[in-house]
């Protein structure tokens, strides 16, 4: 046989108060404390599922804030990628452009330099021309007064007696004079001639 | 006794869910941060450009902004030859090169020319100072000391007069000097070289000079005036005489 149960009193009597019925009695300490433990863990539960709801929000949030972030940042790097492409293929073509303008310039300043040298050589076989030319010149110039001499005197020599000998040795001295100096002029032009020969 | 029971019997449940609201704590996720507005790579980035050892103002390296041509007009003819600035004003090249001149000119890498203000001969080596009034695009450093057998060189010159040419090689020994242009020794590579090569730098792997050409073999060798040698005539005032003027 089970006691009649007792409905719960809020607030519990203070132990050891007396009842109307003056004997001291009251629900057992665990059937009082249910009430509160529930209640407790109701508050605990509430306060529970709000932080996670929070917090679920704040990650949510901070999630789609991260993902915003990392979209523009992947949006940034494709266009550096982008313009990194592009502006390596610029680059590439500069270099290309640098090593054909190096060698445009090197085969240039070569085309220069063999047209100094051209010209150099030119102007030395000009310089020797015309000293040639001025030996050839006075050679011929040495060998007519040579040679216009040379008649005279035999001209002299045909009529010896309408002249004084020693003025015609003094004459046929002068015109070996001049015959020496057309060999002279000879002997300088073949010197010229053999330096042309030379290498 | 029955007040004691009676407070533990609420403590006890209030501790349990205290404690593991405490205990809960720690397993339970933090609120996050704020995503900060500038973020910055937790690493320092660091960039080394490749070839950029190779840069120059107009695209040519310092081996070949250094090379200098030299035309030798004599009084019997002309002939070519090369040299290499040592510093804004000076060129080194062979005493043969600039032998029996009766004007010498130099031009550089892309065809300027250069006015010669004084040259002059050593007399132990084959080798000539050149002294120009414009000043050279570049001069390399001179090496610490001479290679040996087995290192690198390349040449940097105008072989046969023609376009400014680097040739690589290395260092296959040392011998007298056949031509007894030189005291000492002279130093042998494989580079190939050519007349007109006379006078180039010879240069190391780190583009420092080690020698000067100033010869070629019968079998394809060039010979090299050590940088020893090159150091010891520079360094003696007395080394060097002017140059005589031609005679035809």
């Amino acid at each position: 046989m089970t006691q009649p149960e007792h409905p719960p009193v809020w607030p519990p009597p203070s132990p050891g108060a007396p009842v109307a019925d003056g004997a001291v009695a009251g629900p057992p300490p665990r059937r009082r404390a249910l009430p509160l433990v529930l209640a407790l863990l109701l508050v605990a539960s509430l306060a529970l599922g709000g932080y996670l709801w929070l917090t679920t929000v704040r990650w949510q949030g901070d999630s789609a804030a991260w993902e915003s972030e990392a979209r523009g940042y992947a949006d940034q790097v494709a266009s550096l990628q982008a313009e990194l492409d592009a502006t390596g293929a610029e680059l590439v073509a500069a270099r290309e452009q640098l090593a054909t303008a190096t060698e445009r310039i090197r085969g240039l300043a070569n085309e220069k330099a063999q047209l100094g040298d051209e010209n150099v050589a030119s102007q030395q076989y000009l310089d020797y021309q015309t000293r040639v030319s001025e030996a050839a010149a006075a050679v011929a110039t040495a060998l007519n007064q040579c040679i216009d001499a040379q008649s005279q005197l035999i001209g002299y020599l045909e009529d010896r007696d309408a002249y004084d000998a020693d003025d015609l040795e003094r004459f046929a001295g002068d015109v070996e004079g001049l015959c020496q100096q057309a060999d002279d002029a000879h002997s300088e032009l073949q010197k010229e001639l053999a330096q042309e020969e030379a290498p | 006794m029955r007040s004691s029971v009676r407070r533990g019997a609420i403590a006890a449940p209030v501790a349990l869910v205290l404690g593991l609201g405490v205990g809960a704590c720690g397993v339970l996720p933090e609120l996050p941060d704020p995503v900060p507005s500038d973020i910055v790579p937790s690493r320092a980035v660091t960039f080394a450009p490749q070839g950029g050892e190779q840069l120059s103002p107009d695209g040519f390296d310092a081996v070949q902004r250094m090379a200098v041509r030299i035309r030798n007009v004599g009084c019997a003819g002309l002939s070519t030859g090369s040299g290499f600035a040592i510093d804004e004003h000076t060129l080194i090249t062979n005493r043969h090169v600039v032998a029996d001149s009766e004007t010498l000119e130099v031009s550089t890498y892309d065809g300027q020319d250069l006015e010669v203000s004084a040259a002059s001969s050593a007399r132990l080596a084959d080798l000539a100072v050149v002294r120009t009034l414009d000043a050279l695009p570049s001069y390399p450093e001179l090496a610490v000391g001479d290679p040996r057998t087995g290192d690198a060189v390349s040449v940097v010159g105008y072989p046969e007069g023609g376009e400014l040419t680097v040739t690589a090689g290395e260092i296959v020994g040392t011998t007298t000097d056949p031509l007894h242009e030189n005291l000492g020794e002279v130093l042998i590579t494989d580079a190939a070289v050519e007349p007109g090569s006379s006078g180039s730098a010879a240069l190391d792997a780190d583009g420092r000079v080690i020698g000067v050409v100033y010869a070629k073999t019968s079998d394809g060798r060039s010979l090299l005036v050590p940088l020893s040698t090159l150091q010891d005539v520079l360094a003696d005032a007395d080394a060097f005489t002017a140059l005589p003027p031609c005679s035809s």
